[in-house]
């Protein structure tokens, strides 16, 4: 009885200890992150200042030693002494800045989040796994190992970073693995691949299929092609329209039999990404130097820590400057003495839904072609935080994965069930090689060759050389289809709907030094419709293509500083053609309205951050597509439909005044055009009202739209920069919006000699560390819309007054 | 021996074993010591709180002088404190000193076993 008394403060003391070393739901363990000796306190990092420091680290598995100096912006100029090196000690650096994200990435890539925080992380998991993340993944890999170089990059890089998880003891682990602890696995190579597909994902697993065919179930053809047409009233293609063609078409499949399909779908809500990009090059003979200079700004969900990872690469054979994407090898977008490149996304359709009609409930054969095929399975396996694991069978036709059966819940509302998924990102591809030989690229024949190696997702490749050329490639493996195939749910049974092989590399749409100047892409429509092959009918909304375009045309004398002007240009082309035509209708306005249609007036077009125009601009389109269209189109959430595009809205107003869709059918009256404009007005104050108050300061551009640049963790605002005063907008050619906008701003001017300059930024900072100045020191920069001059050195003894420490990886 | 001498070998201990072991291993030291220094029962708590406490606190500070960062800032927010630093700093010194008073009169009631 004693001996019991006399522990019973060890038992508590045990407990406590037990506590304090665990996480509770989302509480981290608080013993273990609040110890000074191990916690969170030892992630602090102060800024460097004064002389540059030097240090030496021992890395197992290098050849000879690297050779590494930081600048100011905590950039890495490698100097290595061959390829093996220069990749290991990207691995390395990526992950001694970028570790936790690197791996997060893949995790979620992988299906593999309820590993971190458990079942919640589950229906996302399931989802990816579904979408067959991992088997393109494993695909794709495959494809890499066949280029000896891409190979050893990637494998070089893994022990890379594999070295530098092997040096950390827990206390020196990244903050979120303390926050949500647990601890780093080795790196593989199959991560990197893993880490590429999803960028399929984020750019290229836009799939509206499925709505499409609820309106064609419900309106008819007719209706469905009128309104969500296959080229846009008003655009200006990517490829200038009369470009010569020089290639002989391969034949077209002939189109499968009409399909209506079973349409419908239970729903979830789907996520609607505003993302897309701008790049140009302009050439010599319109810029003051007499060389071309090459822009670009990929737009994509803002993050931090960031998404790009500046870097200089140099060994024997390749001086590279540029962002990298950590996790994998290479500069994705950036410069070298004789090249510059940058990229923006595809909207082509190289995604297919195709219904399947199995035997039976057993789901081992299904109807194809006029027989009973056999289904493969795949296996997966869950590990779930705090549960017990879990695995789930995924079975397959030729086509791929069926992703959700007829009877289950779709984790977006998009995707429909009972069909098979065929999509270019299970293809096996060779991305790595493409990046590895631009990195090296000398002229536009070394550039067009690496573009051959490329799938998915599929770019605008917009090019410059210190030759004079300046090019884009609208480049990726596309799909060789009928015309409009897969626009609407396919028929999985029909031989005749099936992917019949893929367009020639060479006959993918491009143009080099065309006669008005300049390339530009910005992720509209990538030719007009006198190309022959299909590449898909629905791109992101012409108007900042039109915008760069208009610009680039009459701009002359360019320099690098009138072209970071016009990445920051904030000029509303929408605003300009829809505005008057909206005033026309109005009739009879309220006080309220009145105030707003003076502001609207008296408002110059931009979209700067303190304008209020902007504000109620932009929310009246908003509320427009609502009134115009939710009563036809969003009438029954179980049947979810697209909505026509504000590029045919604007067709409506200007031509189809007395159009049926004006009418709103949920009210006995029958509607007018210029009813649906007052009552969409109205509801755009209202909803300004309710949540900025009455018009005012409170209705500015920046207040309203509240950009953010929001930490991995999701609900993690404490790492996170949010309300950053920045106009722009979706349609914008600053295409800032909320959650998405340019990721990265680079400028680059080649030079005869070598010598190119270069300016970049983004909104972020080199380090993923929240406990170091480089975590968020650019993000200030990049809201003003200024851009950092990139140190492009030719030796690590170069002086610069920009240096502040030096690393030599020694073996 | 008084109070500030067990407190002056906690702190030394502590901050070794902080150092070189994980970070619970401070508290079953701190009972070990207890219970080989045979400490006065009453005060243990006390002596091993104020230890626990001065060691963790001054130990962030002095890490928070040599690294300045937004660091102890944004968690000031991660953890509910509305970016109070100051706040931060009270809290690390308190989770410290309880754990640590908690084992070391563990150790001393251990030792006198009646």
């Amino acid at each position: 009885m004693k001996i019991i008394k006399s522990a019973f403060p060890l038992v508590i003391a045990l407990f406590l200890t037990y506590a304090m070393n665990q996480s509770w739901g989302t509480i981290p363990p608080i013993g273990k992150i609040f110890s000074p000796f191990h916690g969170f306190w030892m992630n602090a990092e102060s800024p460097e200042s004064g002389e540059p420091t030097e240090e030496t680290l021992q890395i197992d598995g290098l050849h000879q030693p690297v050779q590494v100096v930081y600048d100011e912006m905590g950039v890495p100029h490698v100097f290595a002494q061959d390829d093996h090196d220069l990749y290991l000690a990207q691995g390395y650096l990526t992950a001694k800045d970028r570790l936790w994200q690197m791996e997060f990435q893949t995790h979620f890539a992988g299906g593999r989040i309820s590993e971190i925080v458990g079942e919640k992380g589950m229906a996302s998991d399931q989802f990816q796994r579904r979408m067959g993340s991992v088997y393109g993944a494993e695909k794709s890999f495959e494809g890499m190992q066949q280029d000896p170089a891409a190979k050893m990059a990637l494998e070089a890089y893994s022990s890379g970073v594999n070295a530098y998880i092997g040096s950390l003891s827990d206390r020196q682990l990244p903050l979120e693995y303390k926050l949500l602890n647990y601890r780093p696995e080795p790196w593989t190579p199959i991560k990197s691949a893993l880490f590429l597909k999803n960028m399929s994902f984020v750019l290229a697993s836009g799939t509206d299929d499925l709505k499409m065919t609820n309106i064609l179930r419900k309106y008819g053809r007719d209706v469905a092609e009128d309104l969500f047409p296959n080229y846009p009233f008003q655009e200006s293609p990517i490829i200038p329209v009369g470009s010569p063609v020089d290639f002989k078409p391969v034949p077209i499949p002939a189109a499968p039999a009409d399909f209506t399909g079973l349409g419908s779908s239970m729903t979830t809500p789907e996520k609607d990404p505003n993302i897309g990009s701008n790049n140009w090059a302009v050439s010599g003979n319109k810029t003051v130097s007499g060389l071309p200079i090459l822009a670009n700004d990929p737009h994509l969900t803002l993050s931090l820590p960031s998404i790009w990872y500046q870097m200089q690469l140099v060994a024997p054979g390749v001086n590279v400057y540029g962002s990298t994407m950590p996790g994998t090898p290479n500069v994705i977008i950036g410069f070298n003495k004789n090249v510059a490149w940058g990229v923006t996304n595809v909207g082509s359709d190289v995604l297919d839904w195709y219904q399947v009609k199995f035997k039976d409930a057993s789901k081992q054969e299904y109807w194809h072609d006029g027989k009973w095929k056999k289904t493969t399975m795949r296996i997966e396996s869950f590990k779930i935080k705090g549960k017990k694991d879990m695995v789930d069978t995924i079975f397959f036709t030729h086509h791929g994965p069926v992703v959700y059966l007829s009877h289950e819940k779709p984790f977006r509302s998009n995707i429909p069930v009972g069909h098979a998924l065929r999509w270019i990102a299970h293809e096996k591809s060779q991305e790595l090689t493409t990046f590895y030989q631009l990195n090296r690229a000398k002229n536009y024949a070394d550039y067009a060759k690496a573009l051959t190696y490329y799938s998915a997702p599929a770019q605008n490749f917009v090019f410059a050389s210190n030759e004079g050329d300046i090019a884009l490639w609208v480049n990726g493996k596309f799909p060789l289809k009928s015309k409009l195939q897969g626009k609407y749910l396919l028929d999985g049974t029909d031989a005749a709907a099936d992917w019949q092989g893929f367009i020639p590399q060479a006959h993918n749409p491009h143009v080099k030094n065309p006669e008005r100047g300049f390339v530009s892409s910005a992720n509209q429509f990538s030719t007009d419709p006198s190309y022959p092959y299909y590449l898909g009918w629905q791109y992101a909304p012409s108007e900042r293509g039109r915008r760069i375009n208009e610009r680039l045309a009459v701009m002359e004398k360019i320099t690098m500083d009138s072209l970071r002007g016009l990445q920051n240009d904030n000029f509303n082309i929408r605003a300009r053609e829809l505005l008057p035509l909206l005033f026309a209708q109005v009739k009879s306005p309220n006080a309220a309205q009145s105030k707003a249609l003076a502001a609207l007036k008296s408002w110059n077009l931009v979209n700067s951050p303190e304008s209020v125009g902007a504000t109620i601009f932009e929310n009246w389109v908003l509320t427009l597509q609502s009134c115009l269209w939710d009563d036809e189109f969003s009438e029954d959430e179980k049947v979810p439909m697209s909505r026509p595009a504000m590029d045919r809205t604007i067709q409506l107003i200007k031509s189809e005044p007395a159009a049926r869709w004006w009418d709103d059918t949920k009210t006995p009256v029958k509607e007018s055009m210029s009813d649906i404009v007052m009552k969409s007005l109205q509801a755009n104050l209202d909803s300004l009202v309710k949540h900025h108050g009455p018009q005012g300061p409170e209705w500015a551009w920046y207040k309203v739209k509240q950009t953010g640049v929001r930490h991995l963790i999701p609900g993690m605002d404490a790492l996170s920069r949010l309300n950053i005063p920045i106009g722009g907008g979706g349609t914008i050619v600053n295409a800032t919006t909320t959650r998405t906008g340019p990721s990265w701003r680079l400028v680059v001017e080649l030079s005869k000699e070598g010598k190119p300059r270069a300016y970049g930024v983004y909104p972020g900072g080199q380090s993923g560390n929240p406990g170091s100045s480089h975590y968020d020191d650019l993000i200030d920069t990049w809201a003003k819309g200024e851009l950092k001059p990139l140190l492009y050195l030719e030796s690590p003894d170069q002086k610069s007054n920009r240096l502040r420490k030096k690393i030599t990886l020694s073996k | 021996m008084n109070k500030l001498i067990y407190g002056l070998i906690l702190v030394v201990i502590g901050a070794l074993v902080g150092i070189y072991l994980p970070w619970y291993a401070m508290g079953v030291a701190f009972g070990l010591i207890a219970f080989a220094l045979n400490m006065p029962l009453k005060s243990s708590f006390l002596i091993g709180f104020m230890a626990g406490y001065l060691l963790w606190i001054f130990s962030a500070l002095w890490l928070d002088m040599q690294h300045p960062s937004t660091l102890p800032g944004r968690m000031a927010q991660v953890f509910p404190l509305k970016g109070n630093v100051f706040a931060l700093f009270m809290l690390t010194g308190l989770l410290g000193g309880l754990f640590s008073g908690i084992w070391t009169w563990a150790g001393a009631r251990l030792r006198q076993n009646k």
